[in-house]
Formats: C-alpha cells, structure tokens, sequence
C-alpha cells in the first residue's frame, strides 16, 4: 500500500473512531442499581428480596454518629464532658431539623421528642389513632382521673413539658403516641438525644433512595455532610455513617479506586513489554486501534441495544476484552521480514477467525443467563471482539509499516524454542493431570460454592463492627429477616397486622425477638379508626363529663376548649388512610412498610435482635402463608444457586458449540482434540487449585475462567498449528509469550487487589493463563510427531 | 456600684456554702394561668454533691424527682418512674443551676449561668437577683430571686417567662405557708425579718 492511501486510511479510521466516540458521549447512560446485575427472581420470596434489596426499610436506613473530633477529646475532665455532650446534642438537633425539611430523607431519628411526627393539621387524628378509647370512654371517671394526674404533674418538675399541651391534650393522647412510635429498645437519651455507651449522638435516617443505588445513596450522604458542615460548632466534631446505603456507596468507592491505580501501573507495565518485544512505537501505537475501535463500538452497539449502560458493565467488559489484544500481537510477532503485514495476516486468519469464533460462542454463555447486566456484557464483549478481529486483519495489516524485525531471527527465541521442542511429551500427562484435578477437587476443604452475595463485597472489619455496635445501640432493624403479611387489600394487610399485634406481643415479652415493628403501629385500620370515633362522646356529652370531673380542681374554667374542639374535629374526620397519611413523614414510615404486587398487598414488618427463629416462623403457621417470615439470607442464596445454574447449563451448551467449531474448523477431531484437552485441564486445574487453597467458587471466579479459557484457547489452537516451518514455530512462540505475559501482567496486578472480586478475577485468570500455557506446550503434538 | 456589689455578692454566696450532702425542708407555691388558685405542694430538697440534686414532695402526694448526670428522674408511689432530659426542663436546669451553686457556695458558678445582683444588706436581709444568661433558658425562665437573712436563704422565687410563678419557701420558713397563699402574702413573708 502507498504511502497516501495509508494516510488516508488511518484518517479514515482516525475518524470513525471520532465519530463512535461522540456518539457514544451523546447518547451513553450510566446506571448504578445493582439490581440489573442479579438474576431475575422466580420464588416469590426472591421477588420479595430483589426489592426489599433496594427499597425496604431496612436496606434504605443510614446509621449516623456524631463524636468529639480528637481535636478536643484531650481535656477530658468531667465538666467538659458534660459540655461536650450539649455541644453533639446541638449538632444532632441542627442535624435532624436541617433533614426534616428535606426531601430525600423520609424519616429522621434523633431521640428528641418530636411532636412534629404528628403533622398539625393531623393532630385531632390522634384519637384515632392512640389506643386509649378502645379501652377507656372519655367519661367523668377517666377524666377526674387524669386531671388530677396534671395537677399532680404541673407541681412536678415535669410541668413546663406539659403545660402548653394541657388545654389541648388534657389526655396526653400525642405523648402517648410518641411513646408508641419510638423504636422500641432505644438508646440511652442525654441532653435530649440519643447517646451511644461511646459518648457518640445517634441519628437514623432513613433515605427516599433505594439503599443499593450508590449514586442516590451517594447524593443523600452528600446531603447530610452538607448540611452537618453547614451547623455551627461542626468542626470540632466528627459525622460518622454507616448502614447498607452507606456500605454501596464505599464498596464502590473503593472497587474503583484499586482498580484505576492496578490499571495504570499495568497499563504502563503492558506497553513497555510490548514496545520492548517489538522495538516500534508506531507498532504499538497501531495496534491499540483494534482494541479502541472494540470498546467504542462495543458501548454503541449497548446504547443503541439498552436503555442503561451498567457501569459494572463497562468494567467487566473492557478486562474481557483483554483477550482482543493478542489479535495485534498475533500479527506483529509473525511479521515476517520484507513480507507485507497483509500477507502475514492472510496466513493466519483462518486461526485468528477460529479464535474469534471461539471467544464469542463462550461469551455468548452470559448472553443465556438471562441476567439483564450479562446479556449487556454479552453484546459488548462479541461485538468488541469481532470489530478488534475484523478491524486487525482488514484495517491494521494495511497500515503496518513494511519494514520489521522478523522475531525468528531473534537468538533467545531460537534457544527457547529449541528448549521447549525437547521438553518431553508423554501420554499419560492428561491422565495423570486428570486424576489429580479430581483427587484435588474431592479433597478440597470447606463448601464448593460461595452463595453468599455480600460475601464478594465484604467491608473492612472495622466498619462492620461498627455498624454491629450502632445497630444495636439504636435498636436498628435487622436486614436478614422481615416477616410478611399477605392480603388481597391494604386495609386487609393492616387488619391482619391488628391481629398479630398481641402475639408479637407475647414473643417480644419472651425475648424471641428484642422488637418487631408491624404496619399497624403506625397506622390502624379504617374499621378501628371509626370503632373509636364512634366511642368518642358528643360535645354536649364531653363538656357534661369536663365540667363533672373538673369540680374540686383549681383549673381555670374555660381551660379546655381546645380540647373539646378538637374531640368534635375527631368525631367528624374521614378515617385516615395511608395515601392521605402519605403526605407526613410518618406516613412515608407506612408507605415503606406496605407494598402492592400482583394485585394483591404486602404488609413488611421489621425486626430487631432475633433469638428465636422458630417462634417467629411459628407465627406464621395455621395463616395459610398470609404471614411468613422471609430470611433475606436464604432467599438471596437460593437466588445465587439458581443464577449460577442457569450459567452453567449455558456454558454446557457453550462448551458443545465450541467443540463442534474448532472440530469443523480443524476439520479433524484429532487436532481438535489437541486444543481442547489442554484448554479444558488447565480450566479444570485452576478450579482445582483454588479450592485446595480454600477459595469458595462464585460467579466472579466462572466469569474469569470462561476469559481464562478464551485466552487459552488461543494459545493451544496457536501451539497446534503445525506449519512444518521452524521459523513461524518460533514466532508463535514469540506472540505466545507476549500474550502470556501481557496477561500475567495485568491479571497478575489485579490478584493482589483488596477487593475480593478483583482478586478473584485477577488470580483466577493469571493461573488460568499459567496453566494454559504449560499445558498446550506439554500437550501440543511435537513437531517432528508428524 | 457594681464591683462592690458583685464582690458583695461573691462573699455573701461562700458564706452560704454547706459542705454535702446538704438538705433543706421546702414549701412551695406554683402560681399558674391554667388554674385559678395556687398549687401547694412541701417536702425536702436535697443537694446530693457534684450535679445531684432530690426534691422530695410529702404533701400532697409523694413524690421524688432526682436529678443526675443530665437526667430528671420522677418517682410516684405505686408508678414506674418516669425520665427526661434535663435540657428539656429549662426550670430544672436553672433549679441545679442556682440551687448547688448557693448551697456549695459557687459564685463562680452562678456568675457563669446569671446575671447577678444583690440588694439589701449582706449581714440583714438581702435579694439576690439571677437572670439566666442563656437566651433559650431566659425564653422559659425570666429571672429567680433568692431572699435570705444573714447566712440563712429564706425564699426563692421563680419567674417564668409566661407569668406563671413558682415561690418556695425554704427551711423554717417552709412551715409557714398559708393554707390559701397568695403572691403578695408570700412576698411579704419572704422579705419579713426573721
């Protein structure tokens, strides 16, 4: 090719690639939601956890401590400890009011009394609400009795609490409400907020965003640290979070952090290896044009394919495409000299197509899982190695430049070569590899799979510890178990959860479970709001009572008319309902705990400290499953182990495919043989060794040993290639040891990644890589067999 | 002028100190807008040392409320007790406040929560006057005045912000509170010579 058309070309290219970029720029949407990661649920408790994931309470709850910065912990006498608790009471009551105000946050804890959790156009509700009258008529009896309880209280120390809600509230109906709405075991209150034994203010709050979208979570942190920063005094003190939201948020954080820094020690590592193996810069800077052109086209083909891009996807598809970088390799190591790139490419291509094919029937597993993230990783991985294959051998061969270094005239290649053509080859070596893979694998210690989802993103102790100690200091649902009440409507949800009320009672009074919080706490049914309305006396009637129970006692005389205004508001409301309550943060509270699916309705009850887990599954027995308790736990394990069934069924069929291509492509079942054997030992090896190490086998690990496969597949099909030419044997050994070790590089980097799913991708593919290596040398036919 | 009467202040205010635990019997009368007579109520009031204060009622009904580390704890006969935070009771606060600080014999300490003034004659009869320095306490409790004799306190009379009015009469003076008090009848027995 002249000079001009090559420029000409790469402009072209250049171009294109330009072109791919913007669009991609255009029209690219990122999402977050891990959800699209996980298998489609099929039980309905799986259903229930896939959106109990995101959106149930307890996943949507920030744990927030405030302590003394350092700064000022060192005096430590004893009247400054007292000062130092008003000044993180003040932060924690700025804290809390900055939030109420604020829409992303649904619920805000803080431990003070807050009259406000009643809405004020709400509060006549109050005597729908509060149990009193299902018990007690407000007769003269009852009232007698309680005014002398707040002419009792207002000579206490308790009085300027009480002594602007008396003429309203004579009954106290909204402090018992209050009461009744706490958390149930709640942390020790100082200066009017919560404390932990740590001398920290708790605070819990609970997000509108779904707890495992990290960038919603992420904005709702931002939010309160905003807002913390903001509140005078705040310098000295120090905002600590923790809680599921808080966890996705720092488990990505970090993710990406070790990946970008093991990115750019092994992308630096990676071009000084090729630029040493090739000695041409234009070389190397030609040969990113495939993988460019790959992941470019790969991201168009997802936009105009998806809504969404997952940024997991992006992530996992650009080091699965890592295997389209031995497509330039091949061709620079068996350039040979004087020879034209195009005519060296012509001579393997049929095995480069092999290759191509291969890789893209395996990825084409993920595609069958049915997994919305996989199938995207699918369609970027097939159509950036295609583009990365195709562009190689009609794009780059024409803009090579003519003249190289042939690499089999190269001394140490020759001296290698001739070591590894004497290695000795016996028979037995599948055999014994065989035996071994299975005495390794029968022998191996602890459980063959690792099902538990957290398990692949655990966090550092530390932090883990410390939500433990806020959880219970704070009396904070647990995120294993909910127990779920069924019925065909809402009001049907909240009268089963009246029902269940004593029981759960009884075990909280047996310390099955420390608290189980039930949708009716928060809001009672339509038919007892009116059964108390209607226990609620007339005017005339109440102010007869009033005016009886009054006598003898120093209240003013007319003191009470708020109070029997408000009694006849009562009498006259339409029954609260939660779209009306909706309105109010506590309302929000209820939203949560109440979910309408598939026509009928769910009814979430949290749960606090469980030590019983029978006599809560007991609970549910003789309701005909309209009460069962869901272990979050075992769903998402089921989940796991179904997921992971349907990838291998899929790489089952994969694997058939991938026989049947490089057997007709070979068009010999001898030579397939040769490439397969090695490549499925190696696979099998890897899997051996990791569980002798102890490594518990999850989806991660079969994602890179399906990358590790298709790197060793190549390097079997290359060793197999028998071309009775011992230069070009020399050269494929070249191209080999370039790939081999360009992967060890970059996979090798990431095994030593914190981050258990960097590691086990990094380690996985690098002794992938190393295995393949040894045994498609061992086990490729010599070549002087033939 | 006001150095020497804060200097004044500060002499007389040691000289009240009482080593703890220290106990004086109360008689107090609450003058509120809700009720159209004064509650009545007497007992002891105790000063535990460090921020520990009791206050005991006998009559007419008992009760105990203790306060203690932030923390006001109200007892009943035959109720489970019932606790608040102190920082919502700002009376109490100002109670602890003023009350450990004379019976201790803290200038300093009262200095720090009041504003300070002292009328009368220290070896007669004097008013001490206390206006919380705190803006938000002042919200709820607009001033405290302290009547004594020599190194005896007589009376404390709380003002709340709202014009309700708390007078106790402390120590023998506690047993000379009216059946029927009323503010101006407790004024006089609290400024009346011993």
């Amino acid at each position: 090719m002249r000079a001009g058309a090559r420029a000409t070309l790469l402009i072209v290219w250049l171009l294109a690639l330009a072109g791919l970029g913007w669009l991609v720029a255009q029209r690219l949407k990122v999402s977050t939601d891990l959800r699209s990661f996980m298998p489609s649920p099929t039980t309905p408790d799986q259903r229930l956890l896939m959106e109990q994931v995101g959106d149930g309470p307890g996943s949507r709850l920030l744990l927030l401590s405030i302590s003394r910065s350092c700064a000022s912990c060192a005096r430590g006498t004893e009247q400054s400890m007292a000062g130092a608790d008003a000044q993180l009471a003040a932060l924690s009551q700025g804290l809390a009011s900055a939030l109420h105000a604020d829409k992303r946050y649904s619920q805000v804890l803080n431990g003070s009394f807050d009259l406000g959790a009643l809405d004020a156009s709400l509060l006549p509700y109050r005597y729908l609400l509060s149990p009193t009258l299902d018990t007690q008529p407000l007769d003269e009896a009852y009232l007698a009795d309680q005014l002398q309880q707040r002419l009792d209280d207002l000579s206490s120390p308790a009085a300027s609490l009480l002594k602007g809600l008396l003429p309203r509230d004579p009954t106290l109906e909204v402090l018992k409400l209050a009461e009744r709405w706490t958390p149930a075991k709640s942390p020790q209150v100082r200066e009017g907020v919560w404390f932990s034994p740590q001398d920290e203010a708790l605070l819990l709050v609970q997000t509108t965003a779904a707890g495992f979208d990290p960038d919603a979570q992420q904005q709702a942190i931002d939010g309160i640290q905003r807002a913390f920063h903001a509140l005078p005094g705040s310098a000295a003190a120090q905002l600590e979070f923790s809680g599921p939201g808080y966890f996705s948020v720092v488990v990505g954080a970090q993710t990406r952090q070790q990946a970008d820094w093991i990115g750019r020690i092994s992308s630096v590592g990676f071009i000084a290896l090729l630029l040493l193996a090739y000695r041409s810069f234009s070389s190397l800077l030609l040969s990113a044009l495939p993988i460019a052109s790959a992941a470019l086209t790969g991201i168009a083909a997802l936009t105009l394919a998806f809504p969404e891009v997952h940024g997991i996807t992006l992530a996992f598809g650009f080091t699965l495409l890592g295997v389209a970088q031995e497509y330039p390799i091949r061709v620079l190591s068996h350039r040979r000299a004087g020879e034209d790139a195009v005519q060296s490419v012509r001579a393997l291509w049929p095995l480069l197509l092999t290759a191509i094919a291969s890789a893209c029937i395996a990825y084409l597993a993920f595609y069958a899982s049915g997994v919305n993230g996989l199938k995207q990783l699918a369609v970027f991985t097939i159509v950036g190695l295609l583009v990365a294959g195709f562009s190689t051998r009609y794009l780059l061969s024409r803009l090579l430049p003519v003249r190289v270094r042939d690499v089999a005239q190269m001394r140490w290649l020759a001296r290698a070569r001739d070591f590894v053509d004497r290695l000795p080859r016996p028979r037995w070596i599948p055999v014994l590899m065989a035996l071994v893979i299975v005495l390794m694998l029968a022998f191996a210690p602890g459980p063959f799979w690792q099902n538990n989802l957290a398990a692949l993103t655990p966090l550092p102790q530390d932090m883990l510890q410390r939500d433990g100690r806020l959880r219970e200091a704070l009396g904070a649902p647990d995120v294993r178990y909910l127990l779920v009440l069924q019925a065909p409507t809402e009001q049907g949800v909240l009268a089963l959860s009246e029902k269940l009320q004593p029981q759960v009672d009884a075990l909280v009074a047996k310390h099955a479970v420390d608290a189980l919080e039930l949708p009716s706490r928060y809001l009672p049914t339509v038919a007892l709001q009116r059964q108390r309305q209607q226990a609620l006396p007339d005017r005339a009637t109440l102010q007869h009572a009033l005016n009886e129970a009054v006598q003898g006692l120093p209240f003013r005389p007319d003191l009470f008319q708020p109070f029997l205004d408000d009694v006849e508001t009562a009498r006259q409301l339409p029954p609260l309902t939660p779209e009306h309550y909706a309105q109010t943060p506590l309302g929000q509270r209820v939203a949560a705990m109440l979910v309408h699916r598939d026509g009928h309705w769910l009814g979430l009850g949290t749960v606090s400290g469980v030590h019983d887990v029978a006599a809560l599954q007991a609970l549910g027995e003789s309701t005909n499953g309209a009460v069962r308790l869901l272990d979050l736990k075992a769903a998402s394990e089921s989940l796991v182990a179904a997921y992971r069934t349907r990838i291998l069924q899929a790489l089952l069929v994969a694997t058939i495919l991938l026989v049947l291509t490089i057997a007709v492509a070979l068009r010999s079942l001898r030579r397939a043989w040769h490439v397969l054997a090695p490549m499925t030992l190696a696979t099998f090896l890897v899997l051996a060794v990791e569980r002798m190490a102890g490594i518990e086998v999850s989806l991660f690990h079969l994602v890179a040993l399906i990358l590790a496969g298709g790197l060793g597949l190549h390097y079997a099909l290359f060793f197999e290639r028998d071309t009775g030419d011992a230069a070009e044997q020399r050269r494929t050994l070249h191209a080999t040891l370039v790939c081999v070790l360009s992967a060890l590089l970059v996979f090798g980097m990431l095994a030593w990644a914190t981050i258990p799913v960097l590691r086990a991708i990094g380690l996985t593919v690098s002794l992938g890589v190393a295995f393949h290596f040894c045994l498609s040398i061992l086990m490729a036919p010599h070549a002087s067999e033939d | 002028m006001p150095a020497t009467a804060s200097s004044s202040a500060q002499v007389l205010i040691s000289a009240l100190g009482q080593p703890a635990p220290a106990r004086t019997a109360f008689a107090e009368a609450r003058f509120m807008q809700v009720l159209d007579r004064p509650l009545v109520v007497s007992g002891e009031l105790a000063w535990l040392g460090g921020d520990r204060l009791q206050r005991r009622v006998d009559h007419p009904q008992q009760e105990t409320a203790t306060i203690a580390d932030g923390e006001v704890t109200q007892q009943r006969a035959g109720k489970s007790p019932r606790r608040f935070s102190l920082a919502r009771a700002p009376q109490l606060q100002v109670l602890l406040d003023s009350f450990v600080a004379l019976l201790s014999g803290d200038a300093g300490r009262l200095q720090h929560a009041f504003e300070m003034r002292l009328s009368g004659d220290p070896a007669g009869t004097w008013t001490l006057s206390l206006a919380p320095r705190d803006a938000k306490v002042a919200k709820t409790v607009a001033s405290i005045a302290i009547d004594g004799a020599g190194k005896q306190s007589r009376c404390m009379r709380m003002q709340e912000a709202d014009g309700d009015l708390a007078i106790d009469l402390l120590g023998p003076l506690a047993a000379k509170m009216p059946a029927q008090p009323t503010r101006e009848a407790l004024q006089a027995l609290c400024r009346g010579t011993p």
